[in-house]
């Protein structure tokens, strides 16, 4: 018996830990989401905007979009009940937390493409923005998708018919979030200001050298890359010289004795 | 259909809309066109090449094409594209300007376009410093730190997203390939200089005050809106309505004076420290600087009011009114301002010290208003507040300008300070000197540091008041109206007894008194000094009187105070002394009361009932007033100082 009751107990708390896993879970991939999300908009308008990337935009979209819904109905029902012990209650908080900046930021993304949709419409093609980019945000839709590969078929439908679509969708989905964000606000009362996060006040460094800084760094002083080069040349000349000198001296060496 | 704006802007503040927005992507646009645009060159790096970079000669050259203006104007319309972040500089990236040689620029994407409807959101900033800070640890600025720390504090709450979202961007921008993660973080780089610049630079964005209401919104047709109406209208029939004619012409006349004194529309000599990063300009026309420029003392001749708001100005004017020994009123015109600006704590005590310094009869800085006036604020002055000396400070401010003023500027000082005006000249900068000035400048000097100068050099001014302008004007006092022989003023001589004994034949006795108590006393002294202590009582009296004969000769010899004011200091303790000498002849304590009130009717020009009651006498110096206090307390059953407090202040302590 006093087993059954520990399972009964156990039950109830592993119940409450998996839901607490399940829901971060969500929450996370709905953060990478929207990050991919951001990425991907920033190319819309720029040099390789395409049919592709706004379909790609439109996926990643619609996948955020599904994920909201599943943390929204998982998270208000466990917030609701009055039953939750405390420390469970915080970490849902923080995900709470974690779920509405998500979505504010997903809002505001989206706005802005809706509204670079506007100026930058597909038919135009003379339009875009030179900004320096040459590939498209495939790896990062692959990414935000979660499949390994994006390996899709070319649309069949034309640009314009696709646009127009895609507007009246987006602009629906715009208003939607929009209530959800309301609607969220209104039947779960977190104090933000009680939340505590986890986490250190710094994340700490993925990758302690990333040649992309050093590319950056690089750039700050054009001037100084023909010198650069000069001086690489100097030096390897210099190393070539001392090689061919010690060589001589061996073989010299090797000769006279 | 418009969205909506799109987070809870709980501040429920509208952005005023810049115009400079629209048109500017428009024009971008335009320099996107692959036939009439303009021509990009490849960027060459280290390990990659990235296309689409345009020169800042290019940039100009095209804007001067496309709006046919000349090259200085394109290449102030370039630097604006730039400072709003719609080209971005590939090197120097925190200078927003266009540079007119081969240096590189690049067009932002529309994604990192400014717009209005959707802030720039702390979140994001947080975000991108944290994606730095992944990139590579400590790579972050003293001010983007600070920032940093500072949105630690306030979002809390949603540092787990944050560090989340960063990590997840990066993550997400590792997929691109190099050439792309480069330039997308550039774009990012440009994006966040335009919208949190670092210290010391302006954002082209900022745009002023917010409005209180959303102008795109429609309003609610109610009754309150309909009132709203009525009352507008109501109150512009009210107004009262001037000429066209007339403010125009005012305006036209401003304009026309100003013109040249305008540091933007005319040459600012040396040079605009705005354009050129000089600050010689500056340091120039400082409030308190010796040697004012041309310019300056030109504005003094426009209005008093200008005379008076410039620091240096009110100097001169002040030295001016020194010499002609009406300092007061400028004095009594700070020192309401002083009252009106002050904090409302020192209120009632900076009202008291005012009256007494200036408005009280017999005050030693009295001020000429006319009666009506003074009726008022001597009214007004028993509950003090911040305005309650404006008609007078008004009436004040007139006398000056009407009077003083046009002396002023007739006067040798003005005109000394005229001809010692210096006018610098231009300075004319080379770009590199410009560029040098730009990385020279340096924070002026702290506010802190500065109300500190200020107040010490009120504190000195205030301290140099007592000894040189007091006592100077001070009304006549009655009893001692018999003095009529200060003319000429204020040199004490040595022995005042004797120029007084000869003036007052038929004198009654309080001088007497005094002029025997002095002998009296002063031997007393010599004796007391001499025998060592005799008696008592008499070295006590004689120390007592030593004391204030000591202090009053002191006064004296200083030359700060008239011979009266020894005179009416040694009076009222005599009978004081009376009480413990027994060789001083005693004076019976009605004396003084009962002196006859002598009209001195034209006094300089003072046309003041004095009552007989008023034992005002002139401010004595500070030492003695403790012990006096308590001393004429005692004795003076008559009445003091009409004033508008309650309680005895020290004037009424004779020195």
């Amino acid at each position: 018996m006093p087993l059954i009751n520990n399972k009964v107990g156990d039950d109830g708390t592993v119940g409450k830990d998996k839901a607490l896993v399940d829901g971060k879970a969500l929450v996370d991939s709905l953060i990478k989401v929207v990050a991919c999300y951001r990425v991907l908009a920033t190319c819309v308008g720029g040099c390789t905007d395409s049919l592709q990337l706004r379909d790609e935009l439109r996926q990643t979209r619609e996948k955020a979009q599904r994920l909201a819904m599943a943390i929204r109905s998982h998270l208000t029902s466990h917030l609701r009940d009055k039953s939750l012990p405390e420390e469970q209650r915080k970490e849902m908080e923080i995900l709470w937390v974690g779920f509405s900046s998500s979505l504010e930021l997903l809002h505001v993304d989206m706005c802005k493409v809706f509204n670079m949709g506007d100026i930058f419409s597909l038919s135009k093609k003379e339009t875009r923005v030179q900004n320096g980019l040459q590939g498209g945000g495939s790896e990062v839709a692959a990414r935000a998708l979660s499949v390994p590969d994006l390996n899709q078929p070319q649309s069949t439908s034309l640009p314009a018919e696709f646009e127009s679509h895609e507007r009246s969708t987006m602009e629906k989905d715009i208003s939607q979030l929009d209530h959800m964000i309301d609607d969220m606000e209104m039947k779960v009362n977190v104090l933000r200001w009680m939340v505590e996060p986890h986490g250190p006040q710094y994340p700490d460094p993925l990758s302690s050298t990333d040649s992309a800084s050093l590319l950056s760094v690089d750039e700050e002083q054009p001037g100084h890359q023909p010198l650069h080069q000069r001086r690489k040349l100097f030096v390897l000349l210099l190393l070539v010289a001392v090689v061919l000198v010690g060589a001589t001296l061996s073989i010299c060496i090797v000769f006279f004795s | 259909m418009t969205i909506r704006n799109t987070l809870q802007d709980h501040g429920q503040r509208y952005r005023p809309r810049m115009a400079s927005l629209k048109k500017s992507e428009k024009v971008l646009l335009e320099m996107q066109d692959p036939k009439t645009g303009l021509k990009s060159q490849p960027q060459r790096l280290v390990i990659t090449t990235i296309p689409h970079a345009i020169t800042g000669e290019d940039i100009i050259a095209w804007l001067a094409d496309r709006f046919q203006v000349d090259t200085q104007e394109a290449r102030s319309f370039g630097s604006m594209l730039v400072a709003l972040g719609y080209i971005y500089p590939l090197q120097d990236h925190k200078r927003l300007v266009i540079k007119p040689d081969a240096s590189l620029y690049r067009f932002q994407t529309p994604y990192f376009w400014p717009t209005q409807q959707l802030p720039v959101e702390d979140t994001d900033y947080a975000i991108y410093l944290a994606k730095r800070n992944i990139r590579k640890k400590g790579i972050l600025e003293m001010h983007e730190q600070e920032h940093y720390n500072r949105l630690h504090k306030w979002m809390n709450h949603k540092w787990d997203f944050i560090v989340m979202q960063a990590k997840e961007q990066y993550r997400a921008a590792k997929e691109r390939k190099k050439p792309d993660r480069v330039v997308f973080d550039c774009q990012e780089r440009a994006y966040w200089v335009v919208h949190r610049p670092p210290p010391g630079t302006v954002s082209a964005m900022d745009y002023g005050l917010d409005r209180q209401i959303d102008p795109n919104s429609d309003e609610a047709v109610t009754p309150d809106f309909y009132e709203r109406i009525m009352i507008f209208t109501q109150q512009s029939i009210m107004r009262p309505r001037v000429k066209s004619s007339v403010s125009i012409g005012a305006l036209v006349k401003y304009c026309a004076t100003y013109n040249n004194h305008d540091p933007f529309l005319s040459n600012c000599l040396p040079s605009n420290p705005w354009i050129t990063d000089d600050v010689t300009f500056w340091t120039l026309n400082m409030p308190c600087v010796e040697i004012p420029t041309k310019m300056r003392v030109e504005r003094w001749t426009f209005s008093f009011a200008e005379l008076l708001s410039d620091t240096r100005g009110r100097d001169d004017f002040r030295l001016f009114l020194k010499k002609e020994f009406s300092g007061e009123n400028l004095a009594f015109w700070e020192a309401c301002e002083d009252l009106k600006w002050g904090k409302a704590a020192s209120i009632k005590e900076k009202a008291e010290h005012i009256y007494k310094t200036f408005l009280a009869r017999g005050a030693p800085r009295w001020i000429n208003i006319d009666g009506k006036t003074m009726e008022v604020t001597v009214k007004g002055l028993k509950h003090p507040h911040r305005y309650v000396l404006d008609p007078a400070q008004t009436h004040i401010y007139m006398l000056m300008k009407k009077d003083s003023y046009g002396r002023y500027q007739k006067s040798p000082v003005f005109k000394d300070t005229v001809k010692k005006a210096i006018c610098p000249d231009e300075h004319h900068f080379s770009g590199a000197q410009l560029e040098q000035n730009y990385k020279k400048r340096r924070p002026s000097l702290s506010p802190i540091i500065l109300r500190q100068m200020e107040q010490e050099q009120r504190a000195k001014m205030a301290a140099n008041i007592d000894i040189t302008q007091l006592c100077l004007f001070t009304t006549p006092v009655p009893h001692l109206a018999v003095y009529s022989g200060f003319t000429d003023y204020p040199t004490a001589t040595a022995s005042p007894s004797l120029t007084f004994l000869a003036h007052t034949p038929a004198c009654p006795s309080p001088i007497s008194v005094a002029l025997d108590s002095t002998s009296v006393s002063e031997r007393q002294v010599e004796e007391a000094e001499g025998d060592g202590n005799p008696a008592a009582r008499a070295p006590v009296g004689g120390n007592v009187s030593k004391s204030r004969m000591a202090l009053s000769l002191r006064r004296l010899l200083k030359g700060g105070c008239t011979p009266a004011t020894m005179f009416a200091s040694l009076s009222p303790k005599c009978h004081l002394a009376a009480g413990t000498s027994s060789r001083i002849q005693p004076i019976s304590p009605d004396q003084p009361s009962q002196a006859p009130p002598r009209r001195i009717g034209n006094f300089f020009q003072i046309k003041v009932d004095i009552p007989p009651e008023c034992r005002i006498y002139p401010i004595e110096s500070e030492d003695e007033e403790e012990e006096s206090r308590a001393a004429f307390r005692g004795g003076v059953g008559a009445k003091e100082i009409i004033c508008p407090w309650e309680s005895l202040t020290t004037q009424n302590g004779t020195g």
